[in-house]
């Protein structure tokens, strides 16, 4: 027993799994216990033993993109290893990396390897790239996220034909800072890496990168990547992809979830806050369902404790001046001023649910009617679909969004479309457009008439 | 800044550059590897055009030794294209590993040549018998046909692999010929372009034959949307058939709600515009391919299946 308690001490959460079935099986082959008890009192004591995740870097997503022979996960094993013997990272193999198992977050199956590291400067969480479809169901999904990407490239072929399609994928996903690692240099002379590394800045300039100023990082020896070219790779990575914007340094956004009125106080808004901090005393503004007023909190809540300044995550009422209950709806949201709008035409990308998925068997075409829901706000919602003529179960579409009443939209926003009882899919606002003007809006419910109308005609 | 510094140190000799500029434009012309076309001027002294000749010459070698080597990897990604009129249609499905590939032009341009060619060889090779002649050819049926120009698609196969350097399929095809005037072949994929012609590739693709008067609007193109979009398992048989009790489950094309207007069923559509559906297939790009082909015996390339 004390033996698996150091060892259980020394290994890292992820390999705890490996250890647990070995655990059980000596425990078993020792005692000969019921299976059932072994196993579930491992399992409590590991979560108690979990490693706490701390805090102390800012935090980055890259990943990398690349022809599927070049490398990709032979550099994300390498960078685990360098890192890992300067303690910043656990080692993972490249089957680890490489048969990462397909996962099932929130109902959806994800296919997509995450690693985690850090170097001096910042923590990374790591993502390969499988495929195109892929990659954009994670991204719509929140499953993965890349700040920026390393695109790997081996010398010996060069840029390959497929290559463009790569940017373009960095690009449609919004990637605006791409690391260029070329692999397998030892495999080619001086004078082809050259070569190599000019068809990618022009490729690059092509497509829209800065392609001359971009880094590129060369290496050669294979099977493995030496250390050094890591080093030189993640300061690179360090110093050219900037951090993100963390929630709480934007500006204040609280849905509101439920409105009170407490006598001799007044009017009090609870929700949890999405991002920002909040003080007694900010000026705020309530949008949706097609009103905006302005007022100021006075008082900010939390477990019925009044509070300095309320931090993006908590959960908490908010006093508001001069308002009364029945003016604040759910859904509506409170923010700083002029920060958020309310919109009722937006684009955006959208993964529709395969079956296995709990989504629909069918596909749908364009004028579906579907319930948007967002935030805390839902709002019925006519679906066009630009560039196809249906969108199929298990594919992602660009979709542009009519909504019956503005509602407060902005690029980013993740919102779930469902029709009755079943959620067909969950997407992301990509951009908004012109908000309807009365005759659209008209049209919105007049289209659906006439069509009606046509529709009895056949 | 810095990398164009340490560029143009590289770079110092001038006999380097000019060596260096044949490879870059050897390699612009060509295409091919970097590391094929340094091998290519090693060979003939830097002669360019030798060593061109010399790459054109190799490539179909070279190709063929990748796909060689790539061959056990499992390739699910690709395209359905269809190729149509009246009487005819081609309907083939090529993989890819990644959709990255399939994305490029070069794969486009690979899987409209073998369409173009499976629809050739059914206005050309195939006998009348019955309304409707079938054929499914398979991979290697397939990679035998021959594209426009006489090589064979398996050969424009293996260059395309030595290409993009992924594996590539030709999985299946099926080519229909509509033998009476009164039969008619449609055909559709998912995504469909924009502007709709006799060609397209998606993931998804369906053939019909159907006969229709006439008197009544073409809704041969619509029924394929249907098809492809709802997935029916057979065309099903009022007598035999029931209709599944939840609509979502409906595998019977007949019994399944009109996916363009849900409120009424396929057969209701069928009676309404007088048309009588002999035979449908659809691909799904990545399926499994005996899955959707039960019973069906490989067949030389020479005899023909007919329904009805």
């Amino acid at each position: 027993m004390a033996t698996i308690s150091f060892a259980k001490s020394v290994v890292n959460p992820a390999l705890k799994l490996i250890l647990k079935q070995n655990h059980c099986s000596h425990l078993l082959n020792t005692n000969g216990l019921p299976v059932l008890t072994p196993l579930s009192l491992v399992l409590r004591r590991n979560y108690a033993e979990k490693q706490v995740f701390e805090r102390t870097k800012p935090h980055c997503n890259v990943g990398t993109i690349g022809h599927v022979d070049h490398g990709k996960t032979t550099l994300t094993a390498a960078i685990t290893k360098v890192l890992s013997d300067l303690n910043l990272a656990q080692k993972k193999g490249y089957t680890d990396i490489d048969n990462a198992p397909e996962e099932k977050a929130r109902g959806i199956t994800i296919n997509v390897a995450h690693v985690e590291y850090q170097t001096e400067q910042r923590h990374y969480g790591h993502t390969d790239c499988p495929g195109h479809a892929d990659y954009i169901k994670n991204m719509i999904t929140g499953t993965a996220q890349m700040d920026g990407a390393i695109l790997v490239v081996a010398a010996t072929d060069g840029v390959m034909p497929q290559t463009r399609e790569h940017l373009l994928l960095a690009k449609q996903i919004g990637i605006q800072h791409v690391v260029v690692f070329i692999n397998k240099v030892d495999a080619a002379d001086e004078e082809m890496v050259e070569l190599v590394e000019m068809e990618i800045r022009e490729l690059m300039t092509e497509m829209g990168y800065d392609g001359d100023n971009t880094p590129v990082i060369k290496e050669g020896k294979s099977p493995e990547i030496g250390a050094e070219a890591i080093n030189k790779l993640l300061q690179e990575v360090d110093s050219f992809i900037p951090t993100p914007v963390r929630e709480l340094d934007k500006p204040f956004l609280m849905p509101v979830e439920s409105v009170h009125s407490i006598p001799g106080r007044g009017t009090v808004i609870t929700g949890r806050l999405h991002r920002g901090v909040l003080k007694k005393g900010t000026e705020c503004e309530i949008v949706g369902h097609g009103k905006t007023m302005k007022t100021t909190v006075t008082g900010v809540e939390m477990f019925h404790k009044t509070l300095d300044e309320a931090q993006a995550g908590d959960q908490l009422g908010a006093l508001v001046r001069s308002i009364k209950r029945e003016q604040i709806k759910r859904g509506m949201v409170m923010a700083k001023p002029g920060t958020v709008k309310a919109h009722d035409n937006v684009e955006a990308a959208v993964y529709i649910l395969s079956k296995e998925e709990g989504g629909r068997s069918k596909p749908f075409t364009s004028f579906i009617q579907l319930q948007m829901f967002s935030m805390t706000w839902d709002c019925a919602t006519q679906v066009n679909i630009p560039d196809k003529e249906m969108v199929m179960p298990g594919e992602d579409a660009t979709l542009q969004l009519r909504l019956l009443k503005p509602m407060v939209c902005e690029a980013g926003q993740r919102f779930t479309l469902r029709l009755g009882d079943l959620t067909l899919g969950t997407g992301v606002v990509t951009k908004i457009n012109k908000n309807l003007s009365e005759e659209e809006r008209i049209k919105l419910l007049e289209g659906k008439k006439a069509r009606e109308k046509a529709s009895a005609k056949k | 800044m810095i990398f164009q510094l340490v560029r143009s140190l590289h770079t110092g000799p001038i006999c380097r550059a000019a060596e260096s500029s044949l490879l870059a434009k050897l390699r612009k012309k060509t295409g091919y590897t970097i590391a094929n076309c340094k091998k290519a001027l090693e060979m003939h002294n830097n002669d360019t055009d030798k060593a061109e000749t010399w790459l054109n010459e190799q490539a179909q070698a070279m190709g063929w030794a990748k796909a060689t080597k790539l061959a056990g990897r499992s390739a699910l990604q690709g395209l359905v294209a269809v190729k149509f009129d009246k009487n005819h249609g081609a309907l083939v499905e090529l993989n890819c590993e990644t959709d990255f590939v399939a994305k490029n032009d070069k794969f486009q341009k690979m899987i409209e040549d073998a369409t173009m060619a499976c629809f050739k060889f059914a206005h050309t090779n195939m006998q009348s018998k019955g309304p409707v002649t079938k054929m499914e050819l398979d991979s290697e049926q397939l990679g035998n046909l021959a594209a426009e120009g006489g090589k064979k698609l398996s050969e424009i196969l293996a260059l395309f692999i030595g290409s993009v350097g992924e594996n590539a399929v030709l999985r299946r095809a099926e080519c229909w010929k509509a033998n009476n005037s009164d039969v008619k072949i449609a055909g559709y994929t998912h995504p469909a372009p924009s502007v709709l012609g006799d060609y397209s590739a998606g993931k998804y693709g369906a053939l019909l034959a159907y006969r229709q008067a006439n008197d009544h609007e073409d809704i041969g193109k619509q029924l394929c949307q249907h098809i492809v979009g709802c997935a029916p398992t057979k065309i099903g048989d009022k007598e035999a058939d029931k209709p599944a009790k939840n609509s979502d489950d409906e595998t019977c094309l007949i019994y399944q709600e009109y996916l363009l207007d849900p409120s009424f069923t396929v057969d209701e559509v069928l009676q309404q515009n007088n048309v009588e559906v002999i035979d449908y297939v659809r691909f799904s790009c990545g399926e499994v391919a005996e899955a959707s082909m039960p019973g069906v015996e490989k067949q030389p390339l020479d005899t023909v299946q007919t329904v009805q």
